[in-house]
């Protein structure tokens, strides 16, 4: 897993602290598990009755209590994180609007005359300044689409009639690759954007040539 | 042939719920083989995309409302009367009138392939208003909305007879915390389908109202919502995954204690935790909706982590029976160990993906019909097999070979891990579901392409296990008649009649003094001391 924004770090917090409780509680009980079986299987006809025990009220409240303790604290983690990557902060460098329809992406660039448009055979390039946040308002025309870069860890429905607002603010430079993650008909899966992540010098100018000159 | 498609006894109608099932399940085997070559390479042209979208929405259907829920209704309905010593189900009509109406909505939904434009191709979810525009499928998918709606009020009469029929039929004696736990999973499964389904009817209905009466009830445009037609569907569809899983349970829980020789452990934490799982189940639809930005994302996620707890009762149960046990290594056993393997990572990674932080990655992903698959494949299926190979003998008369049987276990069990461990991987890696083809970038070629290896495998199983009925019943012909209890030494009522039962059940039934009565009757100087 390597987070190309601020807020996929934040989110790659919680799935190491997730994967190394699913790895301790899947360890523990396959351990139970194998045991028994290499312990008590029958071997041969004979070998009695076992002990017919079928209750341990201490034994089962430590079963009840210990998946809570482990929830509890997994959710506290839940809440604090999701609380910072949701929230939208003030002051944007740069808002895009992006329009969802089939198959392709519309990407507009507020305050400038920038309006790239996608198709399903040529599609589009969503352009980010590196260690800038930038507000993405998402729309939809038709049906219901999912914005998804999967570099960033993040995805988001586009809701017709609901329009829906994050913050991104990418750590790295490079180009990656973005897909829509909710079916939306025949050719969902041909809806994809690149997402190519530049220094701010080299936005600023793309912003100021009204999107012409080449990155 | 009248015989089966008149009667109104319960095990006929048990036993038709389960053939039909059987049939969907291979028709949803080969659709899903179909899937698994189509993405084996990138840039595949096996089926179009036309094509393709329309069969992965029948495979998932096919599982979901023809496979896993009803053969668990088809199963329930031959066992419960038997385990609490009745001699039918409380409607026995109502109960015919459910198998038909479920039969029928199988056919409704299959017959979209002759419709012009095909079947229906919205995904088994047929979120509004991708469902709702009139172009691609028309009369396909007019025709799944009306097979589920078939499929929810065949359902509904499912509900109500397992009700009355648990609460009102029990046989002197068996008090209901004397009822074997799969009876208990089937009430707590059946009044988690009189909550829910009537919530997948109004779904339906109102999909139907959209598409040619002008009910705008999920377009912005005239004021409807989008997001109205999911709490519709999850509200159904998340307790529709506890009425997929509850049965299973019970089935796991008998087969485990049997073939340990030991007393359920914990009889009445598992119970208590099945009405706990059925109880939060319904407070936690909206954790499919995580990503919508429109739902109280903390509360349905707190409320989904807290389903892990009586999860955890359960399997803290079922190692404490098979504890000190002699466990007997049957083909059931093997197929509920592998249940245990196997829904261990689902559940795992299902408190994962309650986590929206998580969420926010793997929603709609492979890392997601991963998981799941890890809950009804490798969960629900192997237990299918588990009741198969335990309750054939009960059944048919007719005890299936062992040897058959656990090469079945070793290659559905092999195959299915090789098909969905590499799911996970691709799902972080940023593969969308419902994509008939994808990028030949990172690892995605090559985890596809093992995927398809395990499908493969898994299909062999399969076919070992169809092998396996065959040649069981050919040896049967030669066989000594089976006794009451083949197995030896098995607990419930069902094991105290003939293999298979008369008409109404039982002749005579044995003192009901605890939830093992024939193990009481084969053991009586133990039993008395226990009670």
């Amino acid at each position: 897993m390597h987070p190309a924004s601020l807020q996929a770090r934040d989110l790659s917090g919680v799935w190491y602290i997730f994967g190394g409780a699913a790895l301790f509680v899947a360890v523990f009980v396959y351990a139970l598990i194998f045991y028994c079986l290499a312990r008590w299987r029958a071997r041969g006809a004979d070998g009695g009755m076992p002990p017919q025990f079928d209750r341990n009220p201490q034994l089962e409240i430590t079963g009840v209590v210990i998946p809570l303790i482990i929830v509890t604290g997994l959710f506290y983690i839940t809440y604090v994180r999701e609380g910072v990557v949701d929230f939208l902060r003030p002051g944007p460098y740069a808002t895009v609007n992006v329009t969802a329809y089939r198959w392709s992406w519309q990407f507009r660039y507020a305050g400038h005359p920038i309006v790239v448009n996608g198709t399903t055979q040529n599609p589009p390039s969503l352009v980010l300044p590196v260690g800038k946040m930038t507000q993405i308002n998402l729309y939809s025309d038709d049906v219901v689409h999912a914005f998804w870069i999967p570099a960033f860890l993040f995805k988001r429905d586009a809701n017709p009639g609901l329009p829906s607002s994050f913050d991104v603010t990418p750590t790295r430079v490079g180009v990656f690759q973005g897909v829509c993650a909710e079916y939306c008909g025949f050719d969902h899966a041909l809806m994809t954007f690149g997402v190519r992540v530049v220094p701010v010098d080299v936005y600023d100018r793309w912003i100021a040539s009204g999107g012409r000159t080449a990155i | 042939m009248t015989h089966w498609l008149t009667s109104t006894n319960h095990k006929t109608i048990g036993i038709l719920y389960m053939l039909t099932t059987f049939v969907f399940f291979l028709i949803a085997g080969v659709l899903s083989l179909v899937i698994r070559l189509q993405l084996a390479a990138p840039g595949q042209n096996v089926v179009g995309a036309h094509a393709y979208n329309q069969i992965f929405t029948l495979h998932g259907t096919a599982m979901i409302f023809l496979v896993i829920a009803p053969f668990a209704f088809g199963l329930g309905n031959y066992l419960v009367p038997l385990q609490i010593g009745a001699p039918d189900m409380a409607y026995p009509r109502l109960n015919l009138l459910g198998v038909y109406l479920f039969m029928l909505s199988g056919l409704t939904i299959f017959a979209g392939i002759f419709a012009q434009g095909g079947a229906a191709d919205a995904g088994w979810t047929a979120y509004a208003p991708l469902s709702t525009v009139q172009e691609g499928s028309g009369g396909g998918q007019d025709l799944w909305v009306i097979g589920i709606l078939l499929n929810s009020i065949a359902t509904i009469t499912v509900g109500i007879n397992f009700t009355a029929t648990i609460l009102l039929y029990r046989a002197p004696g068996m008090t209901m915390w004397r009822m074997p736990i799969f009876t208990w999973e089937i009430l707590a499964t059946a009044l988690l389908i009189l909550m829910a389904f009537p919530s997948l009817a109004a779904a339906m209905f109102e999909l139907l109202l959209s598409r040619h009466y002008g009910a705008h009830f999920f377009d912005p445009r005239f004021g409807g919502n989008v997001v109205l037609y999911q709490h519709l569907f999850w509200f159904f569809g998340h307790p529709e995954v506890y009425v997929m899983i509850l049965p299973y349970f019970g089935v796991i829980s008998e087969v485990v204690a049997v073939f340990s020789g030991k007393p359920l452990y914990g009889y009445v934490g598992m119970v208590l935790s099945a009405f706990a799982i059925a109880g939060l189940s319904m407070g936690v639809w909206a954790h499919h909706m995580f990503t919508t930005g429109a739902v109280a994302n903390a509360f349905f996620s707190g409320m989904s982590f807290l389903i892990a707890v009586p999860t955890g009762v359960k399997y803290w149960n079922w190692i404490g029976t098979m504890w000190r046990g002699r466990l007997r290594l049957t083909t059931a056993m093997l197929f509920a160990i592998g249940f245990l393997c196997n829904f261990l990572i689902g559940g795992i990674t299902g408190v994962m993906v309650a986590s929206p932080p998580i969420d926010y990655q793997v929603e709609d992903s492979y890392f997601l019909i991963s998981h799941f698959h890890y809950t009804l494949g490798g969960g629900a299926l192997f237990a299918v097999f588990a009741a198969i190979y335990y309750w054939c003998p009960k059944m048919f008369g007719v005890k299936l070979n062992e040897l058959l049987g656990k090469i079945n276990f070793w290659l559905m069990f092999v195959g299915f891990n090789v098909t969905f461990i590499p799911w996970f991987f691709m799902g972080i890696e940023g593969m969308p579901r419902r994509v008939y083809t994808y990028a030949a970038t990172g690892d995605l070629p090559w985890l596809n392409a093992v995927s398809s290896v395990g499908a493969g495998i898994m299909a062999l199983g399969v076919i070992a296990f169809v092998l396996n009925v065959v040649m069981s019943k050919i040896e049967s012909k030669v066989a000594q008649p089976l006794p009451d209890d083949p197995w030896g030494d098995s607990f419930t009522l069902e094991w105290a009649t003939s293999c298979p039962p008369p008409e109404f059940n039982f002749h005579a039934l044995p003192p009901i003094r605890s939830e093992r009565p024939v193990w009481d009757l084969h053991h009586p100087e133990l039993a008395a001391r226990r009670t």
